[in-house]
């Protein structure tokens, strides 16, 4: 370690990796010193955040007494002066409105699983059900920022950003931290904060991997530069710049020169990333034949194998259109429909490859939605409002027992009764699996620690191996 | 060097450096400080506990009050050096063990006695006296004199073409003209140095410069931020602070006028405008919040904004719980809070697609030119009309003879209940046909002409005869359950009432009037909507007066159309009529007075009507048509007038302490006030005495963090390097002298902004070298003790302006809309659904990047590559990292593929490679530059020659024309070429 280095620890307060003149992501090398703080179960994780709000009470939280309470208003025993969304806080009655779908118990876990997810539902046995999964938050801008940067305004880094900054790369051409949104159209919309770097350095923000010809933002040459020229190109700036180097003595110049090296080496291996002709046809098997198709989440569950694959540390899909107030019935099976194969084939494709052990795969939105109905109720329509109350998020992998569910709600799947699960606490569960403490993972900014489950966080012991 | 926060951290260094080097035991002997060298040290492990916060604080013990830490001075040592369970700062703290450099520091400092001060930034500053020396500049007075304790010599002055790049980037941000570098080179005058500055400050650059990064601060942003993220109006307070630098405005008006230059007596507009800054703040629209926790999230943002930007503080962290290291109170924070929480009629919820009140029409010079004008011709129209009115009341008196009473309005009249063929029985209305409705039947027509949508003017009529009180609809469009989307007129309770529903829950309009209708008797009504949004522009008629109304709900603020579905009389959103319903018409238009009047049948108000539409002589018809043509020019240029949001006081809003900061939890009531321990004895009691009293004289903080903030864009860390926390936590000043000598100079000038930077850019080291030899660097890794230039990788902007001056692209126009210049297809489609980006044409594309539209949620990928700060708050650190987007972006970029293009083109029509060269970094290639570029440029030009269809495709980048008659691979090599110089290290540093 040189002196400059030495000091520049010591000046920031925050180590190494936000100082060092070297891109990590860019050589490979460990985060900070000392972290993990312990053995890690969990190498690295794919979020598979499903954004707008999933309706637990139709895939995962099954309550057959509803049918009791059908069209009955909600109690307000149950309500208990909880606060509502603008939505529906007016509503003149909130009827109670059970799934109009089945469940059934599956595999030897007998883990409750909706018609909808079939897929899902063959592979029970492999996942971590968190039924009591919980947020203040009751809107979406706030819920999803909240759920991927543990708090409620932005300002703060994403949890991929926190985890590359603490972990550092294991990849020389990719970056730690990649984010693929599912072109599905609709929904809400996302916001470059989800995966930003905040108060980090911006190297540790996710890069997004898009479908189409330029995979990441500037990646390809211009139309007249080939390969060939581009190495001609750098040959030719590398010796400048080691003029320049020479003139002036400042190591920046030797880090801007391994920067250029590097996004050379992003040239040539994310189109090899991307590339995905070679798969051969059981991988359409398990994932479904929409992962051909660039842009869907199938496509995007596939590539999160392959820069899992690749070293890549925290890779974040989105897909959108979960947020159903209204016509419920008619758009929650399309939803479903379009993530159900490729998340249960991501699964069980990093198992068969033996990744499964040492990649945590989550899955579920920013809350969940209400027991009683938003808007019109018919007799073949209903919607439901959002609800932070309780939700159900699944997880699988480093770490997580397999075939377990944790947590319960009320008869109406209101109220939690037990075992509840913060969204600080699912992300300080996430940390703990890669084996980071997040109370210890910090950061200093105007003169105090940050990190990413601020004051909270309590690890769910119960889930972990 | 790409740090972040140093916080106190850096007080170690100092104090590791000096053990290391032998130094510290002499330092300890001699004295130790308690604000430089102690309270760090308990700031950073023991406040947390031990400190402001008296909720959380521990065994009733504060180590930040004056004998605080002496009173327990022996247990204090024992327990930072206990191993056991007794240790300070406790193991599950969180907190590390003091080192053993640290315990020493205040084992010293108890053994001194353990003297006290009180914080140093919270003292006003004096003018400490001038090191001995010879230089003129002060700055290099005390520069130098810490050199010299540190034995280090100062650099020779830079190259003078190195030099001009710096100071032209630093004051313009932009490189300067070739003539101009000659003309500096070779000047011989003693002050050719000067000179150059003051040419430089008084370009109009230099205002879009200084412009760039207090925008950012301020969190500018031409959209709202928050989730669907939709346009906003602020350009012209943009403006307002471009020509604000650029007339050189004293701080201390710049401070006023933004703080609080609409409660300046005869506030300008201009001073309106400024007031944008405390608007800037993002909003939220999203369907479903709480208002109220969105109003409390804007008027806290305009808190911590203003603490961070004048006081330097943090206080922000008192939100939700009293400071943990400052003596800053929660009630402190809102108190604070109170000044900016008057805004009359504030939202939380906001409408996402235009500005929310306060706001102004800002006209731009030549537009309030054109609008006088208009308003001329308007005034003159309405003159000339009035003149008339003797002689249409003898023309109208005459025409009565005849009689003409069914007259009623027909100008935009686009659906009438008389037009559909009915089988309901008859009736019959004063006015004529009428019809029976039972409670089930309804009339019902699809009414193509009378589709509306929010911000659609409409009249709503009808005589109605109901039966009894009973709830029901006279006229509606909309679907038919209960609280449908669509426009509905309803008599709700007897009362008259309209909705304009988007969401019934949360979104639209309801007005209705305070008094029931008769029942049993035939009455007219007329519903208008002026189309302005809120629910104050509704007017409800019964039998042609207007009548008093109640808003029930005035949330308008979401499009909706309801073409498909059917007019209804008698029926909607799952009501019906008993009664009778004559003649019931839609309008495209909002009806006036007299006309909602005459449609009741009074006959004043008909016969003049009549008269002016069907018996007026030409005279009057001409007049009338003049009148309203000249009413339609003015209105329809002043909806082309910009707007920008304001400040405003008056809405007698109470403030109370809100427990963990949450909007729903309020406790004590409080005033307004200024942090307690800064209080002045005068009482401070609006707005307008917070701005006053920031930039006083005595205010210890305002001064120093500003110049403080200004020593960072030059030298790329401030002299406290944490510049955004001068309290506890945050770095001692590395030269506190200079700190307070340049507070009270900035002050005493007159606030004097231009001379600030002038005193800065003209100082010994500014002018230096940026050399640094390994030994320099070892020895002062992050030049902090300035014996070096300052070197650091330019901004965004400054790249950006930089490849498109230097190519000749660039577009010098001050102010107006922001533009959108290249940007990736498809970032705003994939994110936000349909709202693409829509790509500016022209000279707009190579504006400067300070007018590139900043949308929040999704800002410019090449800006946020260069480690922008988003803009959704406040953010005055300057971050500079080294990531490989960076690199890929300055290669492929059309941008600076276009650029490098026109750069070769230039290079081509003389002057080759030695011109670029000197195009971008002003001085002449070395030789062994020479040859790699030449080397480079003979290799690409064996390529091109080879594949002139890789050459056509490379010249092909960007909007802009090739220069004629230019051989494609030739241009194409150079083009090669150019990017090379635009990716060099040295181009994108300043040097």
């Amino acid at each position: 370690m040189t002196r400059r280095h030495f000091f520049g620890l010591n000046s920031t307060g925050v180590g190494l990796a936000a100082l060092s003149s070297l891109d990590l992501r860019a050589s490979g090398q460990p985060g900070l010193p000392g972290i993990p703080h312990f053995a890690p179960k969990a190498k690295r994780v794919i979020y598979l955040l499903q954004s707008g709000g999933p309706s637990q009470l139709d895939l995962f939280d099954h309550k057959p007494r509803l049918l009791e309470f059908q069209g009955m208003d909600l109690p307000e025993s149950i309500r208990n002066g909880q606060r509502l969304t603008g939505m529906s806080a007016s509503q003149s009655s909130f009827p109670v409105v059970p799934s109009k779908f089945s469940f059934e118990q599956r595999g030897r876990s007998g883990a409750w699983v909706s018609e909808l997810l079939p897929h899902t539902a063959k592979i029970a046995d492999r996942l971590t059900f968190l039924k009591t999964v919980n947020t203040e938050e009751i809107n979406h801008d706030p819920a999803v920022t909240m759920i991927q940067t543990g708090f409620r305004l932005g300002g703060r880094p994403s949890l991929g950003a926190w985890v590359s900054y603490g972990l550092g790369s294991e990849s020389e051409n990719l970056p730690a931290f990649c984010v693929m949104i599912s072109t599905n159209g609709g929904g809400q919309p996302l916001y470059d904060r989800l995966w930003g770097s905040a108060f980090l350095p911006s190297r540790y923000q996710g890069v997004k991997f898009r479908s189409g010809a330029d995979p990441v933002l500037y990646l390809s040459n211009p139309p007249g530069i080939t390969k060939d020229d581009r190495r001609s190109f750098l040959d030719s700036l590398g010796e400048l710049n080691k003029l320049t180097f020479d003139e002036f003595g400042d190591p920046e110049t030797n880090a801007r020169v391994s920067q250029y090296e590097m996004a050379f080496r992003m040239q040539a291996s994310v189109p090899e990333l991307t590339d995905i002709s070679k798969e051969p046809p059981s991988t359409f098997e398990l994932y479904g034949e929409d992962a051909r198709k660039p842009g869907t989440f199938a496509a995007n569950a596939l590539l999160a194998r392959r820069l899992a694959e690749r070293g890549v540390r925290f890779i974040q899909l989105y897909h959108r259109d979960w947020d159903h107030h209204g016509g419920l019935p008619a758009n929650l099976p399309k939803r479903c429909k379009d993530v159900d194969q490729a998340s249960a084939g991501l699964v069980e494709d990093l198992r068969q490859r033996g990744m499964l052990d040492d990649t945590l795969v989550v899955w579920g939105g920013e809350f969940g939605r209400t027991v009683y109905c938003q808007g019109r109720l018919t007799a073949t329509d209903y919607g439901r409002d959002h609800h932070g109350r309780c939700f159900t998020v699944w997880m699988a992998g480093g770490g997580v027992k397999p075939g377990i569910t944790h947590g319960e709600t009320d008869d109406y799947g209101y109220n939690i009764v037990k075992d509840p699960v913060h969204v600080h606490d699912l992300q300080a569960t996430i940390l703990h699996c890669l084996g980071i403490d997040h109370r210890r993972l910090t950061y200093r900014f105007q003169g105090r620690d940050f990190r990413l489950t601020d004051v909270a966080g309590e690890i769910v012991k119960s889930v972990l191996i | 060097m790409s740090f972040r926060r140093p916080g106190t951290l850096f007080a170690k260094i100092l104090l590791f450096e000096a053990l290391a080097t032998g130094a510290f035991a002499q330092h300890a002997a001699s004295a130790v400080d308690f604000n430089q060298d102690i309270r760090p040290i308990l700031s950073d492990r023991c406040f947390t506990c031990h400190g402001p916060d008296a909720t959380h604080r521990q065994a009733n013990l504060r180590l930040d009050s004056k004998d605080g830490a002496k009173s327990v001075s022996t247990e204090l040592l024992r327990r930072i050096n206990a191993i056991d369970s007794d240790r300070m700062p406790p193991a599950d703290s969180g907190k590390t063990p003091l080192t053993p450099v640290q315990i020493a520091k205040i084992r010293a400092w108890i053994d001194q006695g353990a003297p006290w001060q009180p914080f140093w930034s919270f003292i006003p500053p004096t003018r400490p006296a001038l090191p001995a020396g010879t230089t003129a500049n002060p700055i290099d007075r005390f520069i130098q004199a810490r050199l010299g304790r540190e034995n280090i010599k100062p650099s020779p002055e830079a190259d003078r073409r190195i030099l001009i790049r710096r100071v032209a980037l630093d004051l313009t941000g932009i490189p300067p003209k070739p003539a101009e570098v000659d003309s500096f080179v070779k000047d011989p005058a003693p002050d050719a140095y000067e000179k150059v500055v003051d040419r430089l400050l008084a370009s109009p650059r230099y205002g879009e410069r200084m412009a760039f990064r207090w925008i950012e601060a301020a969190r500018y942003g031409d959209s709202n931020g928050y989730q669907t993220d939709g346009p906003r109006d602020m350009w012209r307070w943009r403006d307002w602070v471009i020509n604000a630098f650029n007339s050189n405005m004293p701080w201390d008006r710049f401070t006023i006028e933004q703080i609080a230059g609409d409660l300046l007596p005869n506030a300008t507009l201009d001073q309106k405008i400024a007031t944008g800054f405390n608007r800037n703040h993002r909003t939220t629209g999203e369907g479903g919040i709480i208002d109220e926790e969105y109003r409390v999230e804007y008027v806290a943002d305009r808190t911590q904004t203003t603490s961070t930007l004048w006081l330097g503080l943090t206080l922000g962290c008192a939100r939700c719980h009293d400071h943990k290291y400052d003596p800053l109170s929660q009630k402190d924070f809102y108190r604070l809070y109170a000044y900016f929480n008057q805004v009359p009629g504030e939202k939380g919820f906001t409408w996402n697609y235009g500005p929310e009140e306060p706001f102004v029409k800002a006209p731009l010079p030549e537009q309030q030119t054109n609008l006088a004008r208009l308003q001329a011709d308007l005034a003159q129209a309405q003159k000339d009309w009035d003149a008339l009115q003797p002689k249409i009341a003898t023309a109208q008196t005459q025409w009565e003879q005849k009689r003409h009473t069914d007259w009623t309005p027909t100008d935009g009249l686009v659906f009438r209940s008389d037009w559909i063929p009915s089988k309901l029985p008859a009736d019959t209305s004063p006015a004529g046909k009428a019809y029976q409705y039972d409670g089930k039947q309804f009339l019902e027509a699809n009414g193509d002409g009378a589709v509306f949508g929010y911000l659609d003017p409409f009249t709503f009529s009808a005589w109605v005869k109901p039966q009894g009180t009973e709830d029901s609809a006279i006229l509606t469009r909309l679907d038919d359950f209960i609280e449908s989307q669509g426009h509905g007129l309803y008599l709700i309770k007897g009362k008259v009432r309209l909705h304009l529903t988007q969401r019934f829950t949360d979104l639209g309009l309801r007005v209705e009037t305070v008094d029931p209708v008769t029942p049993g008797q035939w009455q007219h009504i007329t519903v208008t909507y002026d189309g302005k949004r809120l629910a104050r522009g509704v007017k409800i008629y019964v039998s042609g007066e207007s009548k008093p109304l109640n808003i029930l709900f005035d949330q308008n603020t979401e499009p909706f159309n309801k073409k498909n579905t059917p007019i209804r009389v008698g029926s909607g959103g799952g009501l019906r009529f008993k009664g009778s319903i004559g003649d019931a018409r839609v309008y495209k238009r909002a009806l006036t007075a007299e006309e909602a009047s005459a449609m009741a049948g009074n006959p004043t108000a008909t016969h003049h009507l009549a008269f002016l539409a069907t018996a007026a002589p030409k005279e009057v018809r001409e007049a009338q048509a003049l009148l309203t043509t000249a009413t339609q020019a003015r209105d329809k240029f002043y909806a082309t007038i910009p707007t920008v949001m304001v400040m405003a006081d008056g809405a007698n809003r109470d403030t109370f302490l809100l427990k963990r900061g949450a909007y729903d939890a309020p406790t004590e009531k409080l005033t307004a006030a200024v942090p307690e321990t800064l209080r002045p004895s005068n009482p401070i009691t609006n707005r307008l005495d917070l701005a006053k009293w920031l930039v006083d004289r005595q205010n210890p903080l305002t001064a120093r963090v500003t110049v403080n903030r200004f020593w960072q864009s030059y030298f790329g860390t401030g002299i406290v390097k944490t510049v955004d926390d001068f309290g506890s936590q945050g770095e001692w000043p590395v030269h506190p002298e200079l700190l307070d000598w340049l507070a009270v100079e900035f002050m005493e000038s007159g606030w004097d902004v231009k001379a600030l930077q002038r005193l800065i850019v003209t100082s010994a080291a500014y002018r230096q070298s940026s050399v640094a030899t390994p030994a320099a660097l070892e020895k002062d890794p992050d030049n902090r003790l300035l014996a070096r230039g300052p070197r650091m990788r330019l901004g965004p902007e400054v790249i950006r302006d930089q490849a498109l001056a230097a190519s000749g692209l660039l577009t010098e126009k001050v102010g107006g809309p922001s533009v959108k210049p290249y940007q990736p297809a498809g970032l705003w489609q994939e994110l936000s659904g349909n709202n693409g980006y829509v790509q500016s044409k022209g000279g707009d594309l190579y504006r400067r990047s300070l007018y590139t539209y900043w949308k929040r949620t999704i800002p410019h990928p090449y800006m946020m590559n260069f480690d922008s700060p988003n803009r959704e708050q406040c953010a005055v650190f300057e971050n500079r990292t080294n990531s490989p987007l960076q690199s890929l972006d300055l290669m492929n970029d059309v941008t600076f593929v276009e650029a490098a293009r026109k750069l070769a083109e230039r290079m081509l029509a003389g002057g080759g490679i030695e011109a670029g060269f000197e195009l971008v970094l002003l001085r002449k290639p070395t030789e062994r530059q020479t040859a790699i570029l030449n080397r480079a440029l003979d290799q690409f030009l064996a390529r091109y020659k080879a594949d002139p269809k890789a050459a056509n495709d490379l010249i092909h980048q960007g909007d802009s024309k090739i220069a004629p008659n230019l051989d494609p691979a030739r241009l194409a090599a150079y083009t090669a070429v150019a990017s090379l110089l635009l990716n060099m290290d040295e181009t994108i540093t300043k040097e």
